[in-house]
Order: structure tokens, then C-alpha cells, then sequence
């Protein structure tokens, strides 16, 4: 019975690091633009399915994953200067409308390419591990380890570096952040650079275990902005918490209730939190208004 | 075939213009469609058939999305949800309970509704995204529940579903259907188009433009906005009941979130807040999505599935990047191109019309709940702190009932945050306004705008889509009544014209009659800040709050407002007015009250308050001892 539980746990802490990578990238790109990217989930299912092409293709699957996480990263700093930046006036609807577009683009792009079948990229080294009589799959260490690692960096890079803390000028004040001289061009542009990279990261590493599907990224960006809203998209903290918290609460949704009902827990939560708690788990209100 | 075909000076009319002067875009498009779809079914090809009817069921999400992007300012995506609610409802309700069509239809539709209003509830209060994603979030939801329920039949959905019958003739191929279902598109288009024009709809376009100014004048947005919600999930969901009427099947597939998205597109291609342009749309994605799904096997060899989403995606970002207005914008700037098409008059035609007279021709009417003496507007332990910045502190203020009273003091003094807190802009952090007897404050601006209390703004918020005579208009809303319901059934033109008329002999009494059919933006500052004013008055307010009414006017305009100010009070009016003008405000001021860092230092008769020498020293910056002694010293001079 705790075993359940506790296997459970494990598994909604893996899945939940992948929503809390997400819920950066979005997180990233909202504080610097205001813009809410629906394409955010392509980016991981466009780095899962790149590497499996180029493992396939012969390349060794470090090389594979480091050249599809690049990949992805360029592709949505494309995005940023092909599209996002040519709207002078961008509402949400308009954003809303255009980053649907990148996105039913970048599924159809995958579709062709790839073909309209699941598949994952082959498990990453390592050794699975018993404790207790709950089994701790190796691919289940990297993901956790990878929003330690990627997630953390990012947080740590916006709290301590020069050019983080550009970043969270720019969202904050961006009068004052460009006349202090902060670009906001190459503000946007590292703010969409960041969303590619943990978006590509969080699609490699689950992919072994959750698989990689040409139309699976709407989903799964919609599990990162459930995330997101529960850190009230200004808090990369929170969000993380809420993602765990979120892969958590689906685990145990899928174990006791049922399988299929598990993507449901995601909106219904999702709607409970903007209904009760619109502004997130975020304690103190902040200087950034959403 | 468009609302550009409207006359352009409706208000000369009498208020009961003919049926087809008003109706004429309408008539003529809804008459092309009906001929469009009786000949279709004798010449077109089955597959061409296919497109058509698939076109025409689209066509009703298509409609209720673009009422909800282009009047509520909110984007849907999930309107397939709704779609997929009305069909399954409507197929339960006749396999299940061989209920009538007729019930089982409607069912199908209220269901929908229902969801929608328990969504909107809440969500409607949110700004931005959230709607967006929270219907995303309701697609996945309704595709989950429908696979696994029993009584959806869970993956397989639901099958045989009988065809309908209308006068006992069996609606069995395509060619019936599309005689079947054209009735209700047209009627639908047609509600839709009444409602964009309505009281409503122009409420709700004039909240795009300015939340704040049309809240002011007594529009409850949320509630508005909650209303076209739910529409606009009713038109999906009728929508879902013909697909399920002629697919025979529904499965969740009908939920599917690529569906919303090229209901989405529909709206997007047809250009937002365009009806015409949602059934345009709507064939058009039918024609593309049917022309993808043949090129791209041809070009890809072995490609299946969705494969026409590669064309929606490049092309709803082409349509914002190149022509964000969509169809409906390239069709207006041709037909402006064409040579018999009327031209609008030059719009600095009045710009010339100056004139030395400051006599006003006709007064407004006002509206006088309260004897003059009598207190209207309450103040009492107003305060605003932001952080440790205590903005607004502890002012009491009564307003006597058809007076003037002038709010002045130094930049930064809280003037204008005082005036948000008593027109419901801003919530006080303590202390109450009371108006008429009712506490206003902390309330949304709606409602102090209901009781009577309007107000012009520092920085105009002008309804920047809209012309003079527009904007003006939406001043009168308080006074109309027609709801939406009325709106949509379209009866409510005598109630109109006679606004519009109204909205006329206000701009005449401040000499804007010649700008009235300029596009609002077009007008110089001066006249923007006049015209707010008569948008104000338009509601026949019985407390009008001016923010700095002078500002940017010339020294005639400045005068006609200062006697139009004088007459209004002496009609009843009660006024309360910011402004940096000091001389003006001491000449027209019953009462001046000076706030200084946010404290009201000052409040009596003009005379007064210019000898009070703690006014003195918040408009010289010294303190009070030099000040005494300056002022002593300039005594003793004189």
C-alpha cells in the first residue's frame, strides 16, 4: 500500500519535472514579452523526436540529443525574429492567435517528417534502482536531475547574473531597463532562446519514458501553463512547486481513480486555481502585474 | 455587402428609418447566400457538396467565435468543446430518449450554454490569456469525459442517429441538408449582425477601446461580456447539432482541439468582428483544409492524417503578420479603391469653422435627483495608500447639490487618484464615498455611473474606433435599455434613433456638429477633450466629474466651456472639477478644496481659499513661517 503510494510519488516527481522545465520556458518568455506561447510544448516534442531521427540516422545518442536540444533552441530564436517580433502591437489575442499558428505549424512540419506514430528515444545510461521495494527508473533520475540542473541554472542565472537580472528589468520596467541601455531586442531574443533550450531538454528526457508524439506538445505546453498559473507567472519558484505538485496530484489521479481520467486533473485543477487563486501560490503580490 | 454601406448620417433621419435603408448590407448578402445555396445542390459536385455543407455547419462556431473575439475582446480554444457538447447532447437525447428533434436540438444548444455560463463565471473576471487557455483547458476535459463515459459511448461515441424529417419529407442526401440547414445560418448571421450593431455590441466595442471610459458611462462589461460568451457557445453547439444530424455519428474526435483551431482560422481569415467574414471564413478553411489534403500526399509521398494543418498554420500567421483585419479588411480597402464608391468627406473640413460666439445654442439636459443645497456626493476619511506611499490621506468633502466645486493643488497631489476612488476606478484602502445616498465607492464604475455620476478623463479616453457622433453616443447608454436578447432580434431602432438624435443637439450645443461623422481619432486634442465632454453630458448626469476639462484648449474654446459649465450649474448640474487653470477655477468655482500631498489643506469659497496662506505655501514650496512672513512683508508694501 505505501509501496504504491510511494512508487506513485516517484513517478509524478519525474513527469512533474518535465511540467516544471515548461513551465520555465514559459515563464521566461511571458515576464520578458507578454506573451503566452502555445508552441512552448512543440519545442519538446520537436527536440524528442529530432533526436530519435538523428540516433537512427547513426549518431551517438549524447551527440543526438545535444544537437536536437541546439536545434530546437535556434528554432525558437527563429520564431522570435521571424515572427513574434514583426507585430508592432501584440494583444493577447494577437499573441494567442500567432503562437497557436507557430504551433499547428511546427505539429504539421513533425507530422510530415516523422509520420503520425509515438516513439521514444532509447533510454539514457544508467542503472535502475530499488529502495524499499519502490523501483526508481535510471530515465526517471534523469529527468528529475535535469530540472535540478537546467531549471536550477535558469532560476540561479535570473537571481545572480548581470544579464538575468537584465531579463527581469525588461519585464519589470522597460522604460527605465532600456534607458539604462538593456536592448529589450536581445532581451526578447534570450528570453525565447531560454524557452527553446528547457523546452528541448524537458522533451528529451522524457521521451524514453512518455515518447514523443507529433501532436502530444499542446498538451503538455498546457500542463507547463497550469504550472505557470499556479507560480502566477512571475514566479519560476512557485511554478517549479506547482509542476511537482501537479505531476504529483496526476500520479496518484491515474493510480487510484483511473488512467484515462489522469489528463483531467491538469483543468480541473487549472480551473479551480484561476476561480479561487488567480494570482498562484505566490505569497507577497509583486511589482509585475499579469 | 458590409456595415461600410451604412448611410453615413443616419441622425437626419427619422428615428423610424425605412426597414431597408438600415437593413440594406443584410438583405443583399443574406439574399446572395439563400440564392447561393438553392442552386448549389443542382450543379455542384459531391465533393464540392461536401465542402458546401461542412462550410455551412462551420459557419455557426465560426459565427459565435467572432462575436466573442471581436465584441468580448476574448479568444476561445475551445470552442470545439461546445461544438462537441451540442452534438453529443443532441445525439443522446434522439437515440437515447427518442425525444423530437426540435427538443433534442435545443437541449443540445442549452447544455452547451449551461457549461459555458459555469465556466464564464468565473473566468470572465480574468483579463488576458486566461479565458484562452482555460477553454483549451475544456477541450481536453470534454474529449476525456466523452471517451470515458458509457452513455457517450466512450471511444466508439454514438452512432445511428436518425435523419431528420421536415414536413415528412426525410432530410436523406446533402442537397436537402443544405436546404435544410441555410434557414439557420442565415437566421443566425442575421441575429448576430443585429446584435454587433445593437446597444450591446456597441458597448462591447467601445470596452475594446477604452474599458475604463466605457465603464464610466455605466457599462458592466463582465456581465456583458459573460453574455456573449455563453452566444457564442449556443451557436457552436447548434453547429454540433447538424454535424451529428448529418455525419449520423459523433465520436471525440468532434473535440478535438485541432478543431478549434480551424474554427479559430475561420474567424482569423474573415477578420475579427466581421459576421460576413466568419461564414466567409468558414468556406474558405473548408476549401484550403480540402485542397491540403490532396496537394500534400502529391508533394510528400506517404504523408496522412492532418495533414492540412501545415496550411492552417502558415496561414494564420501570414493572415496577422500581412492583413491583420482579414478578408474583411482587403474587402473594405478595395472598395474604398473603386471609383463609384462614395467618398468620405475631407476631415479637416471643420477645422476652418471657427467661430467668435460663445453663446451655447441649446442646453443639455441634466438630471436634478436632489434640491440645489442639498448634499449629492459624500466624502468622508478617503484614503489611498500604495506601500508605505500614502497617496490620498483621510479626506472628507461635502458636495452641495448645484454648485461647482474646484479640486486644485500642486502636481502629484492626488487629484486625479481622488476622483478614480469616487468614480470607482480605483478601491479606496479607507473611508467611504456616498452619493445620492448610496456608497458608491469600492464599486465598479458602472455603478456610480448608474446613479448619475459621469466623468471625463486627464489622459481622453477616446473610443478610438468609432466617430464624434459614436462616441457621444455611448454616452447615452445609460439611458437605453434594449438588452442583448432585444439587441440580436434587432428591435430596438426607434430606441436608437432617438440617442443618436440626442447625441446630435448635444454636439450642436458645443459647436462640434461639423466633426460629428469624423473618425474620432482624427480629431485635433482641443476637440477630443470637448467631445468627451458632451459624451458626459449625453448621459444626462446629475454629478459630472471633469478632470482638467481646459487643458489643451484654445483660449475660445476655453471660454465656451466655462459658460457651458456656468449654464449646467445654473440648470442644476452638479460639478466637480480638477484643474491646473487656477484663475479659471476661481472664477467658476462655488467651492475650491486644495490637496497637498495628498491632505486637503484648503476648502471654502474661492476667496478664502486664495488668502489661506497653507495654500500659499503648497503653490510656492515654502514654509509656513516664510511664507507669513512674505505675505506681511507684501503687506506692509502695499
Amino acid at each position: 500500500m505505501l509501496t504504491d503510494f510511494l512508487q506513485l510519488t516517484v513517478a509524478g516527481l519525474s513527469q512533474g519535472s518535465v511540467y516544471a522545465l515548461l513551465a520555465v520556458g514559459l515563464i521566461a518568455v511571458y515576464t520578458v514579452r507578454h506573451v503566452i506561447n502555445i508552441a512552448q510544448g512543440e519545442f519538446a516534442m520537436l527536440a524528442g523526436l529530432g533526436s530519435i531521427w538523428l540516433v537512427s540516422a547513426g549518431m551517438p545518442l549524447i551527440v543526438a540529443i545535444l544537437v536536437a536540444i541546439l536545434s530546437v533552441t535556434l528554432v525558437a530564436i527563429a520564431m522570435e525574429r521571424l515572427v513574434i517580433s514583426r507585430v508592432k502591437n501584440l494583444t493577447p489575442l494577437l499573441s494567442i492567435i500567432l503562437t497557436l499558428g507557430i504551433s499547428t505549424l511546427l505539429q504539421a512540419i513533425m507530422l510530415l517528417a516523422w509520420g503520425p506514430e509515438a516513439r521514444g528515444v532509447p533510454l539514457f545510461p544508467g542503472t535502475n534502482l530499488l529502495i524499499g521495494g519502490v523501483s526508481i527508473r535510471s530515465q526517471e533520475f534523469w529527468m528529475m536531475g535535469a530540472l535540478i540542473v537546467v531549471g536550477g541554472g535558469i532560476v540561479l542565472f535570473y537571481e545572480k547574473s548581470r544579464w538575468g537580472k537584465a531579463l527581469r528589468a525588461c519585464a519589470e520596467q522597460p522604460v527605465a531597463a532600456r534607458i539604462v541601455g538593456i536592448s529589450p531586442v536581445a532581451a526578447s531574443v534570450l528570453a525565447f532562446a531560454i524557452a527553446g533550450f528547457v523546452g528541448g531538454v524537458a522533451g528529451v528526457v522524457a521521451s524514453p519514458i512518455y515518447l514523443s508524439l507529433w501532436s502530444g506538445g499542446v498538451l503538455l505546453g498546457l500542463k507547463g501553463f497550469v504550472a505557470a498559473v499556479l507560480g502566477g507567472f512571475v514566479s519560476f519558484r512557485a511554478a517549479i512547486i506547482g509542476a511537482l505538485l501537479l505531476g504529483v496530484i496526476e500520479a496518484y489521479v491515474a493510480g487510484y481513480v483511473g488512467s484515462g481520467l489522469r489528463d483531467g486533473a491538469a483543468f480541473l485543477i487549472l480551473i479551480l486555481v484561476l476561480v479561487v487563486r488567480p494570482q498562484g501560490l505566490v505569497l507577497k503580490p509583486t511589482a509585475v502585474r499579469v | 455587402m458590409t456595415d461600410s454601406t451604412k448611410p453615413t448620417f443616419v441622425g437626419k433621419l427619422a428615428p423610424r428609418a425605412s426597414f431597408w435603408t438600415n437593413n440594406k448590407g443584410t438583405l443583399i448578402g443574406g439574399g446572395i447566400l439563400v440564392a447561393l445555396m438553392l442552386v448549389i445542390p443542382f450543379t455542384a459536385s459531391s465533393s464540392m457538396m461536401n465542402i458546401v455543407v461542412f462550410a455551412m455547419i462551420f459557419a455557426l462556431p465560426a459565427i459565435g467565435l467572432n462575436l466573442l473575439m471581436g465584441l468580448a475582446g476574448q479568444v476561445s480554444l475551445g470552442q470545439a468543446a461546445f461544438f462537441a457538447i451540442g452534438a453529443y447532447t443532441h445525439a443522446i437525447m434522439l437515440t437515447k430518449l427518442d425525444l423530437p428533434g426540435p427538443v433534442a436540438a435545443a437541449i443540445g444548444v442549452a447544455a452547451a450554454m449551461l457549461v459555458a455560463l459555469l465556466v464564464g463565471l468565473p473566468l470572465m473576471r480574468l483579463r488576458g490569456h486566461y479565458l484562452a487557455l482555460a477553454t483549451l483547458g475544456l477541450g481536453f476535459i470534454v474529449m476525456i469525459a466523452v471517451r470515458e463515459w458509457d452513455v457517450t459511448g466512450r471511444t466508439t461515441g454514438i452512432y445511428g442517429i436518425p435523419r431528420p424529417t421536415v414536413f415528412g419529407i426525410p432530410i436523406d442526401n446533402s442537397g436537402f441538408f443544405l436546404w435544410f440547414i441555410t434557414p439557420f445560418v442565415v437566421i443566425g448571421l442575421v441575429l448576430a449582425l443585429n446584435l454587433t450593431r445593437s446597444r450591446a455590441g456597441r458597448a462591447l466595442s467601445a470596452v475594446n477601446d477604452s474599458e475604463l471610459a466605457a465603464e464610466s458611462l455605466g457599462v458592466n462589461t463582465y456581465a456583458l461580456r459573460l453574455k456573449v460568451f455563453v452566444l457564442s457557445a449556443g451557436f457552436a453547439a447548434l453547429g454540433g447539432v447538424f454535424y451529428a444530424y448529418q455525419v449520423a455519428i459523433v465520436s471525440p474526435t468532434t473535440a478535438e482541439f485541432h478543431l478549434s483551431v480551424s474554427i479559430l482560422l475561420m474567424v482569423v481569415i474573415g477578420g475579427l468582428g466581421s459576421v460576413w467574414g466568419a461564414v466567409a471564413g468558414a468556406f474558405l478553411v473548408q476549401f484550403l483544409g480540402e485542397g491540403m489534403r490532396e496537394v500534400i500526399p502529391a508533394i510528400f509521398p506517404g504523408a496522412t492524417g492532418e495533414v492540412q494543418l501545415l496550411g492552417y498554420g502558415i496561414v494564420l500567421i501570414l493572415v496577422i503578420l500581412l492583413l491583420p483585419g482579414g478578408l474583411y479588411q482587403a474587402t473594405i480597402t478595395l472598395w474604398r479603391k473603386l471609383p463609384f464608391a462614395r467618398n468620405r468627406r475631407a476631415a479637416d473640413a471643420h477645422a476652418t469653422a471657427a467661430e467668435d460666439d460663445t453663446t451655447i445654442p441649446q442646453l443639455p439636459a441634466v438630471s436634478t435627483p436632489v434640491a440645489a443645497g442639498e448634499p449629492i456626493l459624500v466624502i468622508s476619511g478617503l484614503t489611498k495608500r500604495y506601500g508605505g506611499v500614502v497617496a490620498v490621506n483621510d479626506v472628507s468633502l461635502t458636495v452641495p447639490a448645484g454648485t461647482i466645486l474646484g479640486l486644485i493643488g500642486p502636481n502629484g497631489a492626488g487629484k486625479t487618484t481622488c476622483f478614480n476612488m469616487i468614480s470607482g476606478a480605483l478601491t479606496p484602502t479607507a473611508g467611504t464615498v456616498t452619493f445620492l445616498g448610496q456608497v458608491i465607492s469600492g464599486k465598479k464604475p458602472h455603478v456610480a455611473a448608474s446613479h448619475g455620476l459621469t466623468r471625463t478623463f486627464q489622459n481622453l479616453q477616446v473610443f478610438t474606433s468609432t466617430d464624434v457622433v459614436g462616441n457621444v453616443y455611448m454616452g447615452r447608454y445609460r439611458k437605453g435599455r434594449a438588452g442583448v436578447l432585444r439587441g440580436m432580434l434587432g428591435l430596438q431602432a426607434h430606441e436608437q434613433g432617438a440617442h443618436r438624435a440626442a447625441s446630435y443637439e448635444i454636439l450642436k450645443s458645443m459647436r462640434l456638429t461639423d466633426a460629428a461623422d469624423d473618425s474620432a481619432s482624427a480629431l485635433p486634442f482641443g476637440k477630443q477633450r470637448m467631445m468627451e465632454v458632451c459624451r458626459a453630458l449625453a448621459a444626462e448626469p446629475a454629478l459630472l466629474l471633469l478632470d482638467e476639462p481646459m487643458a489643451g484648449l484654445s483660449g475660445h474654446e476655453r471660454d465656451v466651456m466655462a459658460e457651458l459649465l456656468r449654464r449646467l450649474r445654473t440648470a442644476g448640474l452638479t460639478i466637480v472639477l480638477v484643474e491646473h487653470d487656477v484663475a479659471q477655477v476661481m472664477s467658476l468655482a462655488d467651492h475650491v478644496a486644495v490637496l497637498d500631498d495628498g491632505v486637503l489643506i484648503a476648502h471654502g469659497d474661492p476667496e478664502t481659499v486664495r488668502n489661506d496662506p497653507a495654500v500659499v505655501v503648497a503653490y510656492l514650496g515654502t514654509d509656513l513661517d516664510e511664507a507669513e512672513a512674505e505675505l506681511n512683508e507684501l503687506e506692509e508694501h502695499a
